[in-house]
C-alpha cells in the first residue's frame, strides 16, 4: 500500500505546522533498513483520532513511536507506511500527591515524568532502561521495567487506568483513576505489553510511591552462582524488604562498574530502618561466606543496572551484538545464567543479569560472525525453554533476523490473542506483524 | 418451584450427559437442593435456581461440561462458595451451574519460588494456614476468607483489608488453568513471569466468570513480616478520621490496612463481639503496620503524630496477639454484626480518591437522612474504598426500594467525586446499570469485544456485568467487525 498524495495532503491538514514529515525527516524513524513514507507528530488526542480514522479508511500500516529507543524489539512490520510519533503528547495531566496517583500523556519522557513527581517527593517505580529517551507510552506498550520490580512489582501492578486510541480512531478509556477498581473488565492489562497492536496508548493513570529518604546498595560477591542463588532465596524469603536483588555474572558486573560475580542488593527507607536491615543482611551474607560491601555510588550503579543491557558503557564489543531477555522461575535464575555461560563457551562475549524476585534474566551476546551470534542465542533459548521459560531477542543485526525467531514459540492462548487482534484491528493497521505469533 | 431455564426435554438430555461426565453423584437436580444455589451473598436482588448443578473433580471434566453446553447452546456459570456480594454467581438464566467445591486441593507448594498452585475450589484461608509454618502468607484477605474460594477470588479480583499495601488478587495471581467457554483448556501465565503475548490472565482476573472457568491457579506467597503493629485510633467524628487517612498516606507511610468504622458500626460490633471499641466514639480507625522492626517503630511514631494533629481522642496499640486478634475481630465481624441493628442490609462498595473521602462520607450521611434510612459506614479507608451498609426493614413498606434508591445516589456521588462504583465486589448483576455512569458506549464496546472473543455464543455467565439491553450492541459490534474483516 502506498501513501497517495491526497492522503498526505489530508494528513497535513490534520497535523499542521510542519508536523507531518516526509523525505529527510524520516531518518529518525528507521526500522531495520526501512523507513515510513511519512511521520506524523500530532499535538493532541483529537489529532491522533483523526489521523487514525483516515489511516483506517486508507488501510495503511502505522507504527506508534515514542522515544524510539526500544523499536528493535519484535518482527519487522508487515507494512510500514506511517510512523505516529507521540512525543508531543507529553503533559503531566494530573498529580494528586495526597492520593498518590498521577495521570500523564503517553509521550512524556520517563525522566521528565520522574522529575515532576520527584518535586513532591514521589516517583513511579519503573526504572526502565534509557529513561531520558524512553516515553511512558512506549514503556507501557513494551511493558518495560527494571530491577526495582523486586519491591514494587511491574507496570501491571502500577497502572490503574488508560486512554487508548483504537485502529479506527475511536478513543476509549479503561480502568479508573482510583487505586482500587473492580468495574468491568480490566482492559488496560491487555494494552500493557501489546506493542501497540491493539490500540495506541494516549494516557495512563498510575499509582505512585514515596521517594525514599535514603537508599543504600551493597555488592555481595559470591564464590559460585549456586551460592548466589541460595543467598538470594534467603533474602527474598526473609523479612527484609530489598528494592533490588540482582544477580550479575562477571561481565554484567563489569558493565555496572563492579568486579567479580554475585548479587547487588539495595534497601531504602528512613536512615534507621535501612541500618536495621543492613545488620540483618550482613548476618545472612555471613551464612553464605560473603560480606556485603557498600557500593559508593549506589545511584550510578543502580542506573547502570536499569540500563543493562541496553546502554552499557564498557561493554566489550566484538563487532556483532544481540540483546535478549528471558524468564525462568525465580529460583532457577543462577542456574539459567550458569548453563547459558557454559553452553556459549568461554570464548563467547556474554554478559547476563537476573532480577531474582521475578526470574527475569537479560543479557548481551557479542560475536564476530552472524553464525556465532545465532549459535549463542539458540543455545541460550534452548536452556531457558528447557527450564520452562522463554527467551525474547530484543536487538540483533539485520543479517541475523531471518536466522532466529525473535519471539520464539508462541505462548498458550495464541488462538485467543489472534482473535483479539482481529476484533480490535480487523484490517491489521496497528504495528502489523510485529508481535509474537506474527500478530 | 420455578425451574425454567431449559425445556424439560433438553434439561433431561443435559442432565444425562453431565452424569456421564462427572458421575451421578456429581449432579444435583432436586429442586429443593437447587434452591441453595439460587443466589450468592447478594440476597436482596433477583434469585433464580440453575437447571442443574454439576460438581466436577478435574479440569477435563469442566472442559467436557463446557463443550457440551456450547454444543447444545446451554448457558452455564461457575460458582465457588457463593460468598460474592454482587450477584455474580446468581444463575439468572438457569442453565448449568459448575460448582468447584470438589476441587479443593493444594497441588503444589513451591517454597524456593514462594508460589502455590491450588485448585479453584481451595478456600482462601486454607492456603494461608497451609503456608504459615513455612513463614509465608497469601495476601488477599476478603472478609469471607474462611469460606470463599480462590477461584471465586480470581473471578471477582477480590480484595480485603490487607490490600492497601499488598494489592488485590490480580497482583498475586501468576498463572491459571482456564477452560474457555467452548471447552478449550489454556494455561495462562505460570511460575515464569512476563512471557510475551497479551495479558489474558490479567483480563480474565476480575471478569466475574464471564470469560471462562479457571480450575487451577498459581499464586504468589509473601514472607511474613518481622513485626506487626495494630493500632486503634479513636476520633470524634468520621471527618477527622478520614482526614487522618490522607495525612498518613501523604507522609509516605503505607500501612497494611487502614480501616474506618463509624458510630453505627461500632455500636453494632460492640453489641455482637465486644472488640473493645469505645461506644462514645464518632469513628475509629484500625491501622496495621508491618515490616522490619525499625521501620515499624518509625512509622508508628509518624502515624501517631498525624492522628494527634487531626484531633484524635485516643490511640491504643495492641500489646499482645490476643489484643490484636480482638481488634480485628471487630472489623471482620462488622458485616455480620449488622444483624443487631437491622434485619436486612444492603452492603455497598465504591471507591473514591482518598482525599475526597471526608466529603463523600458526609454526603452519604446526608443521603441516609434524606431517605430516612440508617446507613452505617465501614471503609478500607486507605484505598478510599467505602462500604456503606444500608439498613433495610422489610416490614416497613417501601423501605427496600428506598434503600436501593439511596444506594444508587451514593454510587452517583462517588463517580462525581472521581471514583468508581466497585472496588472489590464486582458489578455482577447488582451494578450493571451503573456501568454506564462510568463508561461511555465506546468504552463498553471494547469490553463487549473482549467478551465476544472469549465467548462468541455469550453462554458463559450471561446477563452479568453489562447493562441490560446492551447485549444487542455486542451483536451489532461483532457483525460490523466481521464485515470489516472481509474488506481486509
Amino acid at each position: 500500500m502506498s501513501v497517495t498524495t491526497s492522503v498526505t495532503d489530508d494528513l497535513r491538514a490534520i497535523v499542521s505546522g510542519g508536523f507531518c514529515l516526509t523525505g529527510d525527516g524520516l531518518e529518525a524513524y528507521p526500522l531495520g533498513d526501512r523507513k515510513p513514507q511519512a511521520a506524523l507528530l500530532p499535538a493532541d488526542e483529537e489529532e491522533v483520532s483523526r489521523i487514525l480514522a483516515l489511516v483506517w479508511e486508507a488501510d495503511l500500516g502505522v507504527v506508534p513511536w515514542g522515544g524510539g529507543c526500544h523499536q528493535s524489539i519484535g518482527y519487522p512490520p508487515s507494512r510500514y507506511d506511517l510512523a505516529l510519533d507521540l512525543t508531543r503528547l507529553n503533559r503531566l495531566i494530573a498529580h494528586e500527591p495526597a492520593d498518590m496517583t498521577a495521570t500523564a500523556q503517553a509521550g512524556i519522557r520517563m525522566a521528565d515524568l520522574q522529575r515532576h513527581l520527584g518535586g513532591h517527593g514521589q516517583f513511579l517505580p519503573l526504572d526502565v532502561p534509557m529513561p531520558e529517551r524512553a516515553t511512558l507510552g512506549g514503556v507501557l506498550a513494551a511493558k518495560l521495567g527494571g530491577p526495582l520490580r523486586c519491591r514494587y512489582g511491574t507496570a501491571r501492578d502500577l497502572i490503574l487506568g488508560m486512554r487508548v486510541a483504537h485502529a479506527d480512531g475511536t478513543i476509549t478509556k479503561g480502568g479508573a483513576k482510583v487505586v482500587k477498581n473492580a468495574t468491568g473488565y480490566d482492559v488496560p492489562k491487555l494494552y500493557l505489553g501489546s506493542y501497540g497492536t491493539l490500540g495506541i496508548i494516549l494516557e495512563a493513570t498510575f499509582r505512585l510511591y514515596p521517594r525514599p529518604e535514603v537508599e543504600q546498595g551493597w555488592w555481595l560477591a559470591t564464590r559460585d552462582p549456586d551460592t548466589a542463588q541460595r543467598l538470594a532465596n534467603r533474602i527474598l524469603g526473609s523479612h527484609l524488604v530489598p528494592n533490588r536483588v540482582e544477580l550479575l555474572d562477571e561481565a554484567a558486573a563489569r558493565a555496572c562498574g563492579i568486579s567479580g560475580s554475585g548479587l547487588v542488593v539495595s534497601i531504602s527507607g528512613l536512615p534507621e530502618t535501612v541500618e536495621g536491615q543492613r545488620v540483618d543482611l550482613d548476618r545472612m551474607a555471613g551464612e553464605f561466606g560473603t560480606t556485603p560491601a557498600e557500593i559508593r555510588d549506589a545511584k550510578g550503579t543502580c542506573s547502570r543496572l536499569s540500563d543493562f543491557p541496553w546502554a552499557s558503557p564498557g561493554r566489550d564489543s566484538q563487532g556483532l551484538q544481540a540483546l535478549w531477555r528471558g524468564g525462568v522461575a525465580p529460583a532457577d535464575c543462577a542456574n539459567a545464567i550458569q548453563e547459558i555461560r557454559e553452553a556459549t563457551g568461554p570464548q563467547a562475549s556474554v554478559a547476563i543479569a537476573g532480577t531474582v524476585s521475578h526470574g527475569a534474566v537479560r543479557g548481551c551476546f557479542g560475536a564476530g560472525t552472524v553464525e556465532g551470534l545465532v549459535k549463542s542465542l539458540t543455545a541460550a533459548r534452548e536452556i531457558l525453554v528447557g527450564l520452562g521459560g522463554y527467551m525474547v531477542v530484543m536487538k540483533l543485526p539485520e543479517a541475523a533476523r531471518d536466522r532466529i525467531d525473535v519471539w520464539g514459540t508462541p505462548p498458550d492462548g495464541l488462538g485467543v490473542m489472534t482473535r483479539l487482534k482481529a476484533a480490535f484491528d480487523a484490517k491489521g493497521i496497528l504495528n502489523p506483524g510485529r508481535f509474537v505469533g506474527g500478530i | 418451584m420455578n425451574v425454567c431455564g431449559l425445556a424439560p426435554k433438553s434439561r433431561a438430555r443435559v442432565v444425562q450427559a453431565c452424569e456421564r461426565i462427572v458421575g451421578r453423584e456429581g449432579v444435583v437436580t432436586d429442586p429443593d437442593e437447587l434452591r441453595v444455589y439460587d443466589c450468592d451473598a447478594l440476597t436482596v436482588f433477583h434469585r433464580h435456581p440453575p437447571d442443574l448443578v454439576v460438581l466436577p473433580t478435574s479440569t477435563s471434566q469442566v472442559a467436557d461440561v463446557l463443550r457440551l453446553c456450547y454444543e447444545l447452546g446451554v448457558p452455564f456459570l461457575p460458582r465457588g462458595a457463593g460468598t460474592g456480594l454482587s450477584g455474580g454467581a446468581t444463575p439468572l438464566a438457569g442453565g448449568v451451574m459448575i460448582v468447584l467445591t470438589r476441587m479443593t486441593r493444594i497441588l503444589d507448594l513451591d517454597l524456593p519460588n514462594r508460589m502455590a498452585t491450588v485448585e479453584a475450589g481451595c478456600v482462601n484461608l486454607w492456603l494461608t494456614k497451609a503456608v504459615e509454618r513455612h513463614g509465608l502468607f497469601y495476601a488477599p484477605d476478603p472478609a469471607s476468607q474462611p469460606a470463599c474460594t480462590i477461584g471465586g477470588n480470581v473471578a471477582e479480583n477480590a480484595g480485603g483489608p490487607h490490600c492497601l499495601k499488598y494489592g488485590v488478587t490480580t497482583n498475586h495471581t501468576l498463572g491459571a488453568t482456564v477452560v474457555l467457554p467452548g471447552g478449550e483448556v489454556v494455561r495462562l501465565g505460570g511460575k515464569v513471569s512476563d512471557a510475551p503475548g497479551y495479558d489474558l490472565l490479567g483480563v480474565f482476573t476480575g471478569a466475574e466468570g464471564t470469560l471462562g472457568i479457571c480450575t487451577e491457579v498459581t499464586l504468589r506467597l509473601l514472607p511474613q513480616p518481622e513485626t506487626l503493629k495494630t493500632i486503634l485510633a479513636v476520633f470524634r467524628n468520621v471527618e477527622d478520621a478520614s482526614s487522618s487517612v490522607s495525612g498518613v498516606i501523604a507522609r509516605g507511610i503505607i500501612p497494611v490496612a487502614m480501616e474506618l468504622l463509624d458510630r453505627e458500626t461500632i455500636r453494632a460490633v460492640e453489641a455482637n463481639v465486644k472488640a473493645g471499641y469505645p461506644l462514645d466514639a464518632g469513628a475509629v480507625l484500625l491501622i496495621e503496620l508491618d515490616g522490619p522492626r525499625a521501620e515499624i517503630e518509625a512509622e508508628t511514631a509518624g502515624v501517631e503524630a498525624v492522628f494527634r494533629g487531626q484531633g484524635c481522642l485516643d490511640v491504643r496499640v495492641a500489646r499482645t496477639e490476643e489484643e490484636r486478634a480482638l481488634l480485628w475481630k471487630g472489623r471482620k465481624e462488622a458485616a455480620g454484626s449488622f444483624g443487631r441493628i437491622a434485619h436486612h442490609y444492603y452492603l455497598q462498595d465504591a471507591v473514591v480518591p482518598r482525599t475526597k473521602m471526608p466529603q463523600v462520607l458526609r454526603e452519604i450521611e446526608e443521603i441516609g437522612a434524606r431517605y430516612g434510612i440508617k446507613i452505617a459506614n465501614v471503609a478500607h479507608a486507605g484505598d478510599g474504598n467505602v462500604h456503606p451498609m444500608i439498613c433495610v426493614d422489610r416490614d416497613v413498606p417501601g423501605c427496600e426500594e428506598r434503600a436501593l434508591e439511596a444506594g444508587s445516589e451514593i454510587m452517583r456521588r462517588c463517580i462525581e467525586a472521581g471514583g468508581t462504583v466497585t472496588g472489590e465486589h464486582g458489578i455482577g448483576l447488582e451494578k450493571r446499570e451503573y456501568l454506564r455512569l462510568m463508561y461511555s458506549p465506546e468504552d463498553l464496546a471494547v469490553m463487549h469485544r473482549v467478551r465476544a472473543v472469549f465467548d462468541p455464543k455469550g453462554l458463559c455467565n450471561p446477563g452479568k456485568i453489562f447493562p441490560e439491553g446492551d447485549e444487542r450492541t455486542e451483536a451489532g459490534h461483532s457483525s460490523q467487525h466481521a464485515s470489516a474483516g472481509t474488506v481486509a
